[in-house]
């Protein structure tokens, strides 16, 4: 078996774990019970659904010498891969800071350590002021 | 059985499994039930699609499908901090 060929198989199968994790993700979108809890589906479906079969493209496109301009398809995703392993968890990040401080979202929480903090934070600065 | 064809065939299994994941997504988006679970289903939408564009960029042999993966991967996190920005300050201004 040459390097080529263990290289597509390679990328098959992570091709194969992407498609697998973007249902569960997609699932998870689906059923979980608040905001919150649906960013952890969304990290799922967005690096395991997105980011491993990208990488794997990359990998099978340098193993299949059948494929014309296999070196740019490997190159640019390997380029996509890498710009969304960086912003979809600072996307992620950005919209739950959003979704906290607006209140756009239900949710019963036991303890929420975020707001707690702010209220202590206010009524400090409520005694500075005395 | 040559590289080619085990590919071909391996697309016959992988494309309905990315093809429902892409319906199940759907459901959650159109159930609506708040801005922000809108806004990060169809955010997660958009990666899964870039990186199905560049499957199909394989199945294809086109080049220029992986392009447009890029600039989708880009526009999703466009929309991730716009509707951030507007839900934490009520504008999307500098």
């Amino acid at each position: 078996m040459s390097l080529g060929s263990v290289l597509f198989y390679i990328g098959m199968a992570m091709i194969f774990v992407g498609a697998v994790c973007d249902v569960f993700g997609a699932l998870g979108m689906l059923r979980f019970p608040n905001f919150y809890v649906r960013l952890h589906a969304a990290t799922v479906g967005t690096i395991g659904g997105a980011v491993v079969p990208l990488f794997g493209v990359a990998i099978l496109a340098l193993g299949a010498n059948f494929l014309p301009h296999r070196y740019a398809i490997a190159g640019a995703s390997t380029i996509t891969a890498l710009i969304i392993l960086l912003v979809a968890p600072a996307g992620s990040t950005a919209l739950a800071y959003a979704a906290h401080r607006s209140g756009a979202v239900e949710w019963r929480p036991g303890v929420d350590h975020l707001k707690e903090r702010k209220e202590m934070d206010k009524s400090a600065e409520g005694c500075r002021d005395d | 059985m040559g590289l080619e064809s085990q590919f071909m065939t391996f697309m016959k299994v992988v494309i309905p499994i990315y093809l429902a994941a892409f319906v199940v997504y759907m459901l959650s988006v159109l159930r609506g039930r708040s801005v922000p679970d809108v806004v990060l289903a169809v955010d997660c939408m958009s990666f899964d699609v870039a990186a199905f564009m560049a499957i199909l960029a394989v199945y294809f042999r086109s080049t220029f499908l992986v392009t447009g993966a890029i600039v989708l991967a880009l526009w999703a996190y466009l929309l991730d901090v716009y509707v951030a920005k507007h839900l934490a300050e009520g504008e999307v201004g500098a």
